[in-house]
């Protein structure tokens, strides 16, 4: 602290100023991260993105070894010999082990899942080729060139999905283990069937054009939440003794049930299968770390090896004992479900309040102090960091921009209906705010009973600019529980037991009793199968374009929608009509789906999964025949929320409001780009960079028109009306139509990363957006440079509807860190938080914008148009500052971070 | 009397140039500042200028324009023919002209915001909705900050939002120049819970000299607020600029005038040319486009002189509200 501080301090002490405040008004310094984080981050960051062919060599093996058994005591088998068989690998300074694959940052294919790009592109793969562009999703689809990512071959490394290397040995195994799932993976499986259906034209008519980004099959598990209640409680011996109990009990008696009674005993016999190799799998690394600390001269590095051969020993056989041991369960359950499909999303849940007993014994017996538990939670970041989803270009980029989305969420209420909060949230905080990596990503579930320095906390750690944690409306978030799965029976109780799945899909939870300590803690955890598969990604602005197109994409000159024919005379008949074909769409879009996921669930039945959600192992049903307590899990998912509505406003404005122009010019100057170049031809695709041709003057007044329509987010009420009805209007559409579960279906409203190719796909919108340029992120967020009315407007505007009513809503801000300097600065971005929240906003994310920021704004400032320095009684577009000005604020923020 | 004038106030008008959300640095807590148009002085570092003019009008960015990329849709926009084309396609404009000029269909045609319109003008209810829906989202702390320009231009407009603002409980902050009638200054200020007042020079000439005007009636209207035994917090405000303010003789006679009459909380803010792009939007010079500048030490070292006098003297934004 400065002399001058202090001398502050006291004056303002003996003048009586808000001394409270004063004396914490600076901010504690943030330790570095631990050793062995560091150590493990600089091998991270050299690391390539692999795939091998070691879990899909023996998951194929055991499949057709076992040809002709039980369905889904061939499917437990085959993955327990996957996870039995992988080769352990654990690094120096690892503290808590296991990985997905043999390598570190590692994935696999899984051709029984997908076969037909392996073989079709065998003879290219064999020829060490690039992997070509699967389907038009994935040609439109960039994945990011830098850090891990192996775009392309070199050496002995071949590039798969734009993304996994893999060495050339490995190519002919993996064309080898494809082979014999020609025909009959679930991608062959199911398209024999969606074939069948009347519609099957209209369904490949919105692939092909990208209306519909994806088949959610392609990662038919994910955006849900973990549960590691059964392990924990009972430990894998006790497992396969309770597995071995309910076959006795259960196998040859169909109880009541004349459909699915009989499969209980063979569930049984399914998940003695899958505990076993899960056992192994641990038993190995036991080994393994024997292994190493038998040759290791470092006497601190053997005592670690050793440490970590008796964790894993335990944990094979028994429930956990201490922190360590339960962490360390839970890392081997969470990577042994990412295992069973390409996965994405499967989230955490609320592990703090699952490990809190754990924590509270360890601390009290003088086992672990706070740092301890804090380098282990350091470690468990950058484990769940190297999680990897193998999938096809369009899903690991155009989708999901490479995150795996496992997110840990805290706070919320607990089965009581008091704050959930425990100490060791305070604590993966704290690590998340000294080894700051990208995963897992941390949820705040803002409840108004959640502690105030809990929250600032939270807050402190947001400041930090680096995404999380991010906030959610607990209340909001149960009010869509007890909406969504009420009729499945959820009660109050249940509810408070969700959190996020993936990034944003809220899931559907519960509380059960761990035993452990002498005393019963009641801890939450996900209770339904995915929540995030269904319809994928709807580009609802191009719908909108082909109603006016009459249904032809005149990006491609194909047609994706049967003509309408319609005098397009009102708004009404053109809103009429995008519902319209969003109903044809989601009609056939849904009923594809409903089939690749059965056919997924009759064939790949999840295993390890299947062990954890409750209620399957009460039940003695696995996940695919209804096990979970909750299965109305599945949705629609929607892409370009914002420039939809604002293009609808601008076309009841201009159109027929104020009759600037007609339907037919407007269409013609969509068309036409409005006279400017398109992004294609420019290859910019930033929205606001245009530039003119020959055209441009015959659009020059409509572009105008467009430019100045009504825009989202500024509290008019004009266009905010619109997004009302919009909303209400979705869900009664997605309801009406029932997932394979045979339960309604429900609207998400994220676009992950899908505004970008959907986006790429589409023309000139009416809001004055060019073709070719992204759709506005999120579902709420403003299109970039267009919220002119400050943060309380946007926030006006986002709350015209009850967010209660989907599974979710989307806010992303851009901060800059002047704001939120300081103690004060905390309480100032918490106050912006509980502001949306109490106005029922469901989230919102900040992007706290540094120096560094705005030195890559300085470089390509099209890409920050909509980023504003605030500074004291003035405001300015960053973009509109000289090059000088930018350069003396960078200075300043350096300075202010220094 | 009251009643009448609530009548009348619904009428009134205010020239605002922005309102801003989120507004961190300008009073307690989260806030929304309301910038007037309009100001009594013209200091020539002003990093607002386009709150001189006391009515709407437009701003010229040559940054946000995209002739070169061809755009040419303001050729036919102008009812004065006061958009100019050189050779190569860019547009130039005659400020004279457009100083007068009421239209703004430059502002309507133009698609990338070059043209822009930055005064609006708000009613007493349109203004006093607006922030009963921020109310909402300030938070316990915040409210309202009245600025600009300076908001006492707007006497009688700002009575009547004040006047609403009190009966509905919003917090309310003003950041003046104290540069009016006195009876006026004091009325507004029966409403105000906490105030910034610029006092940007005790020498009266130098005064005269930076912002065009004597500052007798600042340090007065200040001294009168003092003996009427005004409850807020009162934080005076000095921008501090190189050459003309930073002078420790400066420093000292504002001491003495802040322990005179009870004050101990000054804010520095040290001198920034952020305004300058807006200078040139405006078509004007900007004096201080190469002086002023002041660095960290120079401010500490008069931070510290207010700090060994017993007076919280807080720089730019680090403040304890």
């Amino acid at each position: 602290m400065s002399s001058n501080e202090t001398k502050l301090q006291d004056v303002l002490k003996s003048r009586g100023i808000d001394i409270a405040q004063v004396d914490e008004q600076l901010e504690a310094e943030i330790p570095e991260a631990k050793e062995s984080s560091k150590k493990l981050m600089e091998t991270y960051y050299t690391l390539k993105v692999t795939a091998d062919m070691e879990v899909p060599y023996w998951y194929n093996r055991s499949w057709w070894e076992n040809d002709g058994e039980l369905i889904e005591v061939r499917r437990a088998r085959a993955m327990g010999a996957a996870l039995a068989h992988m080769t352990p690998t654990i690094q120096p300074y690892e503290k808590i082990v296991m990985n997905k694959t043999k390598n570190v940052r590692g994935g696999f294919p899984f051709p029984w899942t997908t076969s037909s790009f392996f073989l079709a592109q065998a003879d290219a793969l064999m020829a060490e080729v690039d992997a070509p562009a699967e389907n038009e999703a994935d040609a439109v689809s960039i994945v990011g060139a830098g850090g891990g990512n192996v775009t392309k071959s070199y050496g002995n490394i071949i590039s798969l999905a734009k993304k996994f290397g893999m060495r050339k040995e490995e190519i002919p195994v993996l064309v080898k283990t494809s082979e014999p799932w020609r025909g009959v993976s679930i991608e062959d499986l199911a398209d024999k069937y969606s074939r069948t259906l009347p519609g099957y034209g209209q369904y490949r008519d919105l692939m092909d054009s990208v209306v519909c980004m994806f088949d959610s099959f392609a990662i038919a598990q994910g955006r849900e939440v973990s549960n590691y209640y059964v392990p924990l409680e009972y430990g894998f011996d006790r497992i396969i003794e309770i597995c071995e109990e309910k076959m006795a009990e259960v196998m040859g008696e169909a109880g009541d049930d004349g459909i699915l009674g009989m499969s209980r005993g063979y569930y049984y016999a399914a998940m003695k299968e899958i505990v076993m190799g899960l056992s192994k799998w641990c038993e190995n690394y036991s080994k393994q770390a024997a292994y190493l600390a038998s040759i290791e001269q470092d006497a601190e590095l053997k005592a670690n090896y050793e440490k970590i051969k008796e964790v894993m020993h335990n944990i094979a056989h028994k429930k956990p004992a201490n922190f360590w041991e339960a962490i360390q369960m839970t890392v081997c359950c969470h990577l042994g479900v990412t295992n069973e499909d390409a996965m994405s999303g499967l989230s955490i849940g609320r592990l703090g309040q699952v490990l809190q007993p754990y924590y509270e014994h360890d601390i009290r017996e003088g086992i672990m102090t706070d740092e301890e538990v804090i380098e282990i939670l350091e470690l468990y970041r950058i484990k769940i960091t190297c999680i990897e989803c193998f999938a096809s270009a369009g899903v690991s980029g155009g989708v999901l921009s490479g995150n795996t989305f496992n997110n840990l969420s805290m706070g919320g209420l607990n089965k009581e209906g008091l704050t959930a909060v425990v100490p060791l949230e305070y604590l993966i905080i704290e690590a998340g705010m000294r080894n700051r990596t990208p995963q897992p990503t941390l949820s705040v579930l803002y409840d108004e009973k959640t502690p105030e320095d809990f929250l600032m906390k939270a807050a402190s750690c947001t400041k930090l600019g680096l995404g999380y944690p991010a906030w959610m409306n607990n209340q909001g978030g149960m009010n869509y529980m007890l909406d969504n799965y009420g009729p499945e029976g959820m009660n109050l109780e249940d509810a408070r037991a969700w959190c996020l799945g993936g990034c944003l899909e809220s899931s559907p939870g519960c509380f059960q009793p761990l035993h452990f300590d002498g005393k019963v803690t009641w801890v939450p955890g996900g209770a339904s199968p995915t929540c995030g598969t269904g319809v994928h990604f709807l580009a609802m602005p191009k719908i909108l374009e082909l109603v006016l197109t009459n249904g032809i994409d005149k990006r491609t000159g194909k047609r994706v929608y049967p003509a309408h024919n319609k005098n397009l005379d009102s708004f009404e008949a053109v809103y009429e009509q995008w519902k319209q074909y969003m109903n044809d769409s989601i009609l056939i879009l849904n009923k594809v789906n409903n089939i690749q996921m059965d056919v997924w669930r009759k064939y790949l039945m999840p295993a390890v999964n299947s062990l954890l959600k409750p209620d399957c192992f009460k039940k003695g049903q696995h996940l695919g025949n209804m096990g979970a307590r909750y299965n109305a899990s599945i949705n629609v998912e929607s892409c370009g929320t914002i420039t939809l509505i604002n293009s609808l406003a601008s076309i009841k404005k201009n159109v027929y409001d104020d009759k600037k122009f007609t339907i037919e010019e407007m269409t013609n100057a969509m068309i036409n780009n409005f006279g400017f170049k398109t992004a294609y031809e420019t290859g910019v695709f930033s929205p606001d960079f245009r530039e003119s041709t020959e055209n441009s003057t015959k659009y020059e007044e409509i572009f105008a028109a467009c430019v100045n329509a009504p825009k989202y987010g500024n509290a008019i009420p004009y266009v905010d009306q619109l997004l009302k009805t919009y909303e209400y209007d979705m869900y009664k559409m997605v309801h009406s139509y029932n997932s394979y579960y045979g339960k309604p279906l429900y609207l998400c409203q994220i676009s992950v990363s899908t505004h970008g190719p959907q986006g790429f796909i589409t023309l000139g919108t009416a809001d004055s957006r060019l073709a070719g340029t992204t759709y506005s992120d999120g579902s709420l967020s403003a299109a970039p440079g267009t919220d002119k009315n400050g943060l309380y407007a946007l926030f006006e505007s986002a709350t015209v509807y009850d967010h209660g009513i989907h599974q979710n809503s989307q806010m992303n801000l851009k901060l800059h860190p002047s704001a939120v300097k300081g103690l004060n600065g905390t309480r100032k971005l918490l106050d912006v938080v509980r502001a949306y929240m109490r106005k029922g906003g469901f989230h919102v994310q900040f992007n706290i914008v540094d120096s560094k920021t705005l030195r890559s704004a300085q470089v390509t400032p099209d890409k920050y148009r909509d980023l504003m320095i605030r500074v004291a009684g003035f405001t300015q577009y960053w973009c509109e500052i000289g090059k000088p000005i930018q350069d003396e604020v960078i200075f300043r923020t350096q300075y202010d971070e220094a | 009397m009251d009643k009448e004038n609530i009548n009348l106030g619904t009428e009134k008008k205010g020239l605002i140039f922005d309102i801003q959300a989120y507004s961190v640095h300008d009073g307690p807590g989260c806030r929304t500042n309301v910038f007037f148009v309009g100001c009594p002085m013209t200091c020539k570092w002003c990093a607002n200028p386009e709150s001189w003019n006391k009515k709407k009008h437009i701003m010229f960015s040559d940054k946000m324009c995209k002739w070169d990329k061809g755009c040419a849709a303001c050729r036919n926009a102008c009812p004065h023919h006061n958009i100019k084309f050189d050779q190569s396609g860019k547009p130039s404009i005659d400020w004279g002209i457009c100083m007068k000029c009421d239209t703004f269909d430059c502002v309507n045609i133009c698609p990338n915001n070059a043209f822009k319109q930055v005064v609006k003008e708000y009613s007493v209810d349109e203004l006093v909705a607006l922030l009963r829906r921020d109310f909402n989202s300030w938070g316990p702390d915040g409210g309202v900050t009245f600025s600009g320009g300076d908001p006492l231009m707007h006497y009688e407009f700002l009575l009547e939002v004040l006047k609403k603002c009190h009966k509905l409980q919003i917090h309310t902050a003003i950041e003046t120049e104290a540069y009016a009638k006195q009876e006026e200054f004091l009325e507004i200020m029966k409403y105000i819970n906490f105030a910034f007042i610029d006092v940007k020079n005790m020498d009266r000439e130098k005064h005269k000299e930076g912002t065009g005007v004597y500052n007798d009636l600042v340090l007065s209207n200040i001294r009168a607020l003092v003996k009427a035994g005004w409850k807020g917090r009162l934080i005076l405000r000095q921008p501090t600029i190189a050459g003309y303010n930073d002078s420790v003789e400066n420093a000292h006679k504002l001491i003495e005038f802040m322990n005179e009459n009870g004050l101990y909380e000054i804010n520095l803010l040290k001198f920034h040319r952020l305004g300058l792009t807006k200078w040139e939007q405006l078509g004007k010079e900007y004096e201080y486009s190469n002086h002023g500048d002041m660095t960290e030490e120079e401010m500490e070292l008069l931070q510290r002189l207010y700090l060994d006098n017993n007076i919280a003297c807080y720089i730019g934004d680090d403040t304890p509200f």
